[in-house]
């Protein structure tokens, strides 16, 4: 397998060996053509050890970048910084790229994150995979962000095991990260591959990640133009036949979630307070440092 | 003939009667109390014989077990061989079995209906799903037009032309033409399509899957109809839409690392969106989601559109993929689905505009008229014309080799369908 072009051309395109080396995956002819969509040798690959690991305080952050979570009033900024700076990223390299699961619902309610996510998903098509291994992997991004001093630094690093198209490669599921170096949050980026089994039995326009979500062409394609955190988002074709077929009907009707209520006035999901009945609104007051006594808790 | 006497004495009700043998005698007194002749004979005639035919072994063999089998056997088995009892038998077996089959495959089922629709209307529900359809804060697609109201000067008259006068203006409604300009043409002469009196209105899919596409949006053009996006037309413009990103309007040598090319449909919609010009496919972009026809006596507010609507939500907060491709809808969060994993999206169109708006009728029918809403719409050639109280479904599968058609509207608000027959253009 180990072509001397092969070689050369990883050293051109300045791909990271380290990323690589160190790993027992082997570096296979897919991984060193730009063009090739399709793995024509057709073996779907041996699955590998685990490429990404989450950090042991909570498996939404990267443990390399962060050593605490969020608090919840700041998550949501950062998550929404972080999607913008992908999505604008893509857009400048030309890749498409577009939203799915949980992110693709919350579109859906008010084109904004969902209040208590911390985690979104976004998909990219296979020949864009290959297209950011060969060029982008271990890039990082800087982006000016209003009232963030020095700005943020993003990474985006590709899983090596990407070249594996096999479900069976349960460890390396996620095959690329969006990663918020000053938190440590980031982005699962999946890759929807042909899924050459069910094409071979006739159903031209299957699709498939390594997650095991299946889907068919007609779905996604033709993508659509919107706006999702205020920048431009490609939304699958049938959006609303996607989210029936993962979270049912009600997902898109039920207007209370995860102990919050969509308000169709503001189309803002507001927290439920609990005791909201008797409860006044605290209005700006005063702060106690010393603790009040058992008694009067 | 003592035995025989006995059993005289046994059956008549008569106690103080002295025989002295004769057998005339018994007659002979009937003929002298007839009041008392008729409670005498209590079973048929037959058995008050006395000659040997009773008694003797011989003449018993013809009926063998009529002595041994009790009374009420005899009795039923002598009624049900009568002839009529048979006739009547077939007739209420027959009445009772369609009387059961009517019950079980129209009666039982339009009621189950009836209580399904009226409970998944009912406000209490919304409250125990958590909510209905068409809460969520609509997203905007860049270049859909979501809705788009028909310039008052167009519609028909608000009364009826006198009698043996003709309409002053007339809408002309089309279903889903598919690029049949051919039958489109015919269809325009069969309703005697007169340019200043009349206009057009597409009801979404003019284009793909049949002949001439380009043709029929040059038509259309022609006549400056209006037009509502279907399924097809959201396609093939979002396509043509990824062509102008990528530069690749006319150089097909990228083409095979663009996504989504697999099957067959997407091939023909790419070959489709580098075949209409700038001026086609900007008309087509300019055809809303939702056409808000105005206010038609006998139909109220009009809207058209490709696949439906959702009664009780406003026109900017119905989903546009859901408008374009509608076919049944979930009865309790009342969401609408593309496929037919529903009940059918008119029915229940209709039941929540009749009881809104009919049960006011008698009252003030004017206000109930404004009130109301119809749509007309397309899309399901699977259903073929579809003419309902409050719903005009006109895709009768004209590209299929079914009938192309039109929903003339007049003065007064008067409807009239028309159809022409059309090739089959899917068959190879």
């Amino acid at each position: 397998m180990w072509f001397p072009t092969a070689w050369l051309l990883i050293a051109l395109y300045g791909l990271s060996l380290a990323a690589v080396g160190s790993s027992a995956v082997d570096v296979d002819f897919m991984s060193v053509r730009p063009t090739v969509a399709k793995e024509y040798s057709g073996k779907g690959g041996e699955p590998g050890p685990k490429y990404f690991k989450e950090s042991d305080f909570h498996y939404h952050y990267d443990g390399r970048f962060a050593d605490q979570e969020l608090s919840d009033d700041e998550t949501i900024p950062h998550l929404s910084e972080l999607i913008r700076t992908y999505l604008s990223t893509m857009a400048d390299l030309g890749a498409e790229t577009w939203i799915m699961h949980g992110t693709l619902l919350a579109w859906w309610w008010n084109q904004k994150i969902f209040p208590w996510d911390n985690d979104l998903d976004v998909q990219i098509s296979e020949p864009t995979i290959h297209f950011l291994a060969d060029y982008y992997n271990m890039t990082e991004h800087h982006f000016e962000i209003p009232g963030v001093e020095g700005g943020r630094t993003y990474l985006l690093e590709i899983n090596p095991n990407y070249v594996i198209r096999s479900t069976d490669d349960k460890l390396n599921v996620i095959d690329a990260r969006w990663v918020d170096t000053s938190s440590g949050l980031f982005i699962d980026i999946t890759a929807v591959r042909k899924d050459d089994e069910r094409r071979e039995q006739g159903d031209p326009g299957a699709l498939m990640c390594k997650d095991g979500h299946r889907f068919d062409e007609t779905e996604i394609f033709p993508l659509r133009n919107s706006y999702f955190e205020g920048v431009p988002v490609k939304i699958p074709f049938e959006y609303v036949r996607l989210l029936k077929k993962e979270y049912g009907s009600k997902s898109m009707t039920a207007t209370t979630f995860q102990g919050h209520h969509f308000n169709d006035v503001t189309e803002v999901w507001d927290k439920q307070r609990k005791r909201q009945f008797w409860r006044r609104q605290p209005v700006d007051v005063p702060v106690r440092t010393t603790p009040l006594g058992p008694l009067f808790r | 003939m003592a035995s025989t006497h006995h059993h005289y004495q046994h059956d008549t009700e008569n106690l103080d009667y002295s025989s002295d043998g004769s057998d005339d005698v018994p007659f002979l007194q009937n003929a002298l109390n007839p009041s008392r002749r008729v409670k005498r004979y209590t079973r048929p005639l037959i058995d008050y014989v006395r000659n040997e035919w009773q008694s003797n072994t011989k003449y018993s063999g013809s009926s063998p077990d009529r002595s041994d089998t009790p009374g009420w056997v005899q009795m039923v088995l002598s009624i049900i061989t009568a002839p009529r009892f048979r006739r009547y038998a077939i007739i209420y077996t027959t009445l009772f079995m369609s009387c059961l089959l009517g019950w079980e495959f129209v009666l039982s089922p339009r009621l189950q209906e009836h209580t399904e629709l009226t409970k998944s209307l009912d406000p209490k529900l919304e409250e125990k799903v958590g909510g209905w359809y068409g809460t969520n804060a609509l997203p905007s697609f860049e270049r859909v037009i979501q809705l788009k109201k028909l310039d008052a000067s167009l519609l028909p008259a608000k009364e009826a032309p006198e009698s043996g006068k003709e309409s002053t203006r007339r809408l002309v409604v089309v279903g889903d033409v598919h690029g049949c300009s051919t039958e489109l043409e015919r269809l325009l002469e069969e309703v005697t399509f007169n340019e200043q009196t009349d206009h057009l209105i597409f009801a979404g899919d003019l284009i793909n899957k049949g002949p001439d596409s380009p043709g029929v949006v040059d038509l259309a053009r022609k006549y400056s109809a209006s037009c509502v996006r279907g399924n097809h037309e959201d396609r093939v413009l979002l396509v043509r839409q990824e062509l102008a990103e990528m530069d690749a309007m006319t150089d097909t040598s990228g083409d095979e690392f663009m996504d989504g090319l697999s099957t067959s449909r997407a091939q023909k919609d790419l070959r489709l969106a580098r075949n209409l010009t700038d001026e086609q496919a900007d008309w087509l972009d300019a055809c809303p989601v939702i056409l808000n026809v105005g206010h038609i006596p006998t139909m109220g507010q009009v809207a058209v559109v490709h696949g439906g609507l959702v009664p009780g939500v406003d026109f900017d907060k119905q989903d546009p993929f859901s408008v374009m491709n509608m076919l049944s809808i979930d009865l309790d969060t009342h969401l609408p689905s593309s496929t037919r994993d529903g009940k059918k999206w008119t029915k229940f169109f209709n039941k929540h505009q009749s009881l809104n708006y009919k049960s006011s009728k008698h009252a003030d029918a004017q206000a109930t008229e404004t009130q109301a809403t119809t749509v007309i719409y397309g899309h399901d050639s699977k259903t073929s014309l579809n003419i309902k109280t409050y719903t005009k479904g006109l895709d009768s599968g004209c590209v299929k080799g079914g009938k192309l058609t039109a929903l003339v509207i007049t003065d007064g608000g008067e409807q009239k369908v028309i159809q022409v027959r059309c090739n089959n253009y899917l068959e190879k």
